[in-house]
C-alpha cells in the first residue's frame, strides 16, 4: 500500500514541479540522446566502413602487407608495390574455383582523382554496403578505347556531364605536369553516388590505359610516337600487367584455400587478402578515438545526472514542510526517501523514452541526407545489447543519485520532532 | 516546575486514557540540562489546553506524545500503549492509526488538492480507512462541508486557498477516520480572532462527535475557557 501511495504522491509531486523539472529532464534527454546517438552512429559508420567492399572474397595484388594492398586498391591511398603479370591474371581467370575477377590498373590521375583501368566486370560485379551494386546515374558504361566513366564526386566537383572531353594526367598527384594531351577521353557515363571511394575515381578500359601510354615508355611522351585516337581504334591493346584484381569465388568455403595457394604462388609473388578482415583491422586503428568519443559522451550524461542531484537537493530544502506533514501523519522515513528515488527514476525513464523517440525521428529524418552526402546508410534497427545496457544505466544512475537526498531526508527524519523542519 | 490548574479529574476514571505521561524528560544534547514535563493524564474524549511561553518545551512535548521523539526518562502512554517501548516503525504506524496532527501553518501537501490532503491519513492507515463510512472520500466531503469549505475549493490546489481555509482543511485531515487523539500545535496563531473562535468551535464540536481527545497547545490564554483541562508549562530547564 505504501508503495502505491509513494507512486501516486511522487506522480503528483513531479507534476507540481513540472516547470523546473522539465528543464532537468530536457538536459538529461539531450545527453541520453547524444550518448545513444553516438553509440548508434559509431556502429553504423563501422558497418558502412567495413562494407566499403562487399561480396568480394579476395583482393589479389603483388606481394605486400594486407593494409597496404587494401589502401591502394580500395581507398586509392598510397602506391602499389608492384604489378601482376597479365599471364598470371589469365591463369586466375582459368581457375575454376574463381567465379569472377575485376582487374584494376592504377597509375594515372585526373585532377587528383585516381584513374582506374578496369573492365565491364567492375560495373557488374563490384558491390558495396549491404550488397548494393553500382548504378549509372547518367549515360552508359565505357565501350570504346577512349571512353571514360566518372565517379559521382568527380563529376560533381568538376561539373562534368556526359559528352565532355577530358585529358588525363600521367602519374598520381594533384598537379601533374605531364598530361596525356594527345589522347583526350570522352565521358560516356557518371556513376550514382555510393559514399565509398568509388565516387572519387574515374574509370577507363584496360585498353584505354594501354593506348594512352603508347609512346610513354620512357616515362614522358616522345613526340611522334604517341597515338592519335583514330590510330588507336585500329590496334589491339592487351595489357602486359595490371595492378590488382578483386575476385569472387564459386564457393565461399574455398576462400582460405585459394588465399593460401595464392600467397604461396611460386611463379609470381602475390598477396591475397580478405577485404572484410583487412577493413576490420583498419577500423581498429580508430578504436582509441572511438573510446574517447564514448568517454566524453559518458561524462555528459554524468554531468546531467549531477545536475539532477543538485536540483533534487535544492528542491529538498523547499520540501521540508511537506516532509514534516507526511511524517506527522505517520509516513515512515523510508516512504519519504522512496519519494525521491521514485521521482528521479521516473525522470530518467521519461528522459530515456524521449531520447529514443528523438533518436528514431532523427535517424529517419537524416538518413536520406547522410546517404546522399556521406554515403552513410543508416536505418532504424532494434537496439543492440550494448545500447540497451547504456540506456538502462541511466535510470540506475539516477537511482544512485537520488539516494543522496533520500538518505539525507531519511536520516534527518529520524531525529526531527513533530512539525520540525530540516535545516537546508 | 509545572503548575497544574485543572479540576481534579485528571486522575484515573477510565481504565484507558487518551494519554498519560509519567516522569517525562527529554535532552536535546548531552551538554544541556534535560527538559522535564509535568505528569499528564487525559480521559478519552476530553480535551486539554497546554499553555506555555516559547522555549517552555511545548513542541518537544508534542513530539514525545506523537512518538516522533522518545523520552530521555519516563513513559508516554497513548490509549494504553507505551510509546517509548515501541520501535521507530511501530511508532510511525501507531501515529498513522491513532493520532491526528495540526500545525501552526504549512499543514498541507502543496501538490495535492484539498480533498486529497484530507483523505491522506486513510491511505497510510487501513484502520482509519475502515473507520470511514462508507469510503474516505464521503467522510472527507462531510468534514469539508462541516468545516465550511466551499465545494468549489475541494478540487483546487491547497496553495490557492486562504490560511483560514488551509487550517480548517488540516483539521478535517486530523479528524478523518476518527483518531483517538489530535495534537494541535498553535493551529490558530495565524488566524484573526473571528476565524480563531470559529476554528476552535468547529474542531472541538467535531472531535466530541467522534469521541476524539484534543491536546491544544497555545500561548493564548483566551482560548483556555473552551477546555476541560488546562496545564501550564513554565520553563525550559529545571
Amino acid at each position: 500500500m505504501s508503495t502505491r501511495l509513494a507512486l501516486s504522491l511522487a506522480g503528483a509531486s513531479l507534476w507540481h514541479r513540472r516547470r523546473v523539472l522539465a528543464l532537468v529532464c530536457l538536459t538529461l534527454t539531450l545527453s541520453v540522446t547524444l550518448l545513444l546517438g553516438i553509440q548508434y552512429l559509431r556502429t553504423e559508420v563501422k558497418e558502412s566502413f567495413t562494407s566499403t567492399v562487399s561480396d568480394t572474397d579476395l583482393i589479389i595484388g603483388a606481394r605486400s602487407g594486407q593494409l597496404n594492398l587494401l589502401l591502394y586498391t580500395v581507398f586509392h591511398l598510397g602506391d602499389p608495390t608492384n604489378n601482376i603479370r597479365w599471364s598470371t591474371f589469365q591463369e586466375l581467370e582459368a581457375d575454376e574455383r574463381i567465379d569472377w575477377l575485376i582487374p584494376i590498373s592504377l597509375g594515372d590521375s585526373y585532377r587528383g582523382s585516381r584513374v582506374i583501368g578496369t573492365n565491364d566486370n567492375f560495373l557488374e560485379r563490384f558491390q558495396y554496403g549491404r550488397g548494393r551494386s553500382l548504378q549509372l546515374a547518367q549515360g552508359r558504361w565505357f565501350d570504346g578505347v577512349f571512353d571514360v566513366v566518372l565517379g559521382a564526386n568527380v563529376a560533381d566537383k568538376f561539373n562534368h556531364g556526359v559528352g565532355d572531353s577530358i585529358v588525363l594526367s600521367h602519374g598520381g598527384g594533384r598537379t601533374s605536369f605531364s598530361n596525356h594531351d594527345d589522347t583526350p577521353f570522352h565521358v560516356t557515363g557518371i556513376l550514382e553516388s555510393t559514399g565509398t571511394p568509388v565516387d572519387q575515381a574515374v574509370y577507363i578500359s584496360l585498353s584505354g590505359m594501354e593506348a594512352m601510354h603508347v609512346g610513354w615508355e620512357s616515362g614522358v611522351a616522345i613526340p611522334g610516337r604517341t597515338l592519335t585516337p583514330e590510330a588507336a581504334e585500329q590496334r589491339d591493346f592487351t595489357p602486359s600487367a595490371i595492378t590488382a584484381a578483386f575476385a569472387g569465388l564459386e564457393r565461399k568455403i574455398l576462400t582460405f584455400q585459394v588465399q593460401r595457394e595464392l600467397n604461396q604462388n611460386t611463379s609470381e609473388p602475390l598477396s591475397a587478402i580478405l577485404p572484410g578482415v583487412a577493413l576490420s583491422e583498419l577500423w581498429r586503428l580508430m578504436r582509441q578515438f572511438e573510446r574517447a568519443l564514448i568517454g566524453i559522451t559518458g561524462f555528459v550524461v554524468v554531468i546531467s545526472l549531477l545536475g539532477l542531484a543538485a536540483v533534487l537537493l535544492t528542491l529538498q530544502a523547499q520540501r521540508s514542510h511537506e516532509i514534516a506533514v507526511l511524517r506527522a501523519i505517520g509516513a515512515s522515513p523510508g516512504l519519504v526517501g522512496l519519494l525521491y528515488v521514485i521521482e528521479a527514476v521516473a525522470l530518467a525513464l521519461v528522459a530515456c523514452i524521449l531520447a529514443l523517440l528523438i533518436g528514431a525521428v532523427a535517424v529517419m529524418a537524416l538518413a536520406p541526407w547522410l546517404q546522399a552526402s556521406y554515403g552513410l546508410q543508416i536505418q532504424i534497427r532494434p537496439l543492440s545489447g550494448v545500447e540497451w545496457g547504456l540506456l538502462a544505466s541511466v535510470p540506475v544512475a539516477a537511482l544512485l543519485v537520488a539516494l543522496i537526498p533520500a538518505i539525507r531526508t531519511w536520516w534527518q527524519s529520524r531525529s526531527l520532532g513533530l512539525g520540525e523542519v530540516a535545516e537546508p | 516546575m509545572a503548575n497544574t490548574t485543572t479540576s481534579s479529574d485528571l486522575s484515573e476514571q477510565h481504565p484507558i486514557r487518551a494519554m498519560a505521561t509519567a516522569d517525562l524528560s527529554y535532552r536535546w544534547s548531552p551538554e544541556q540540562p534535560p527538559l522535564t514535563f509535568p505528569d499528564l493524564s487525559l480521559p478519552l474524549g476530553q480535551h486539554l489546553f497546554l499553555r506555555g511561553a516559547s522555549g517552555s518545551g511545548k513542541s518537544t512535548l508534542l513530539s514525545l506524545l506523537s512518538g516522533m521523539l522518545t523520552p530521555h526518562t519516563g513513559t508516554v502512554r497513548i490509549l494504553g500503549s507505551q510509546l517509548d517501548r515501541l520501535g521507530a516503525g511501530q511508532r510511525d504506524r501507531f501515529r498513522a492509526n491513532h493520532i491526528g496532527v495540526i500545525f501552526q501553518q504549512f499543514n498541507l501537501v502543496p501538490y495535492l488538492t484539498a480533498e486529497a490532503n484530507v483523505t491522506l491519513p486513510c491511505r497510510l492507515s487501513a484502520q482509519r480507512r475502515e473507520a470511514t463510512d462508507p469510503e474516505p472520500i464521503h467522510e472527507a466531503h462531510r468534514l469539508l462541508t462541516a468545516l465550511a469549505i466551499p465545494q468549489d475549493c475541494w478540487h483546487r490546489k491547497v496553495t490557492q486557498l486562504s490560511i483560514g481555509q488551509q487550517q480548517r482543511i488540516a483539521a478535517a485531515r486530523a479528524l478523518i477516520g476518527g483518531p483517538s487523539l489530535i495534537l494541535a500545535d498553535e493551529p490558530t496563531s495565524a488566524l484573526d480572532s473571528d476565524n480563531r473562535d470559529r476554528f476552535l468551535d468547529l474542531l472541538l464540536t467535531l472531535a466530541e462527535a467522534r469521541n476524539t481527545s484534543v491536546v491544544f497547545v497555545s500561548h493564548d490564554r483566551a482560548l483556555a475557557q473552551h477546555f476541560d483541562h488546562q496545564v501550564e508549562l513554565e520553563g525550559a530547564a529545571s
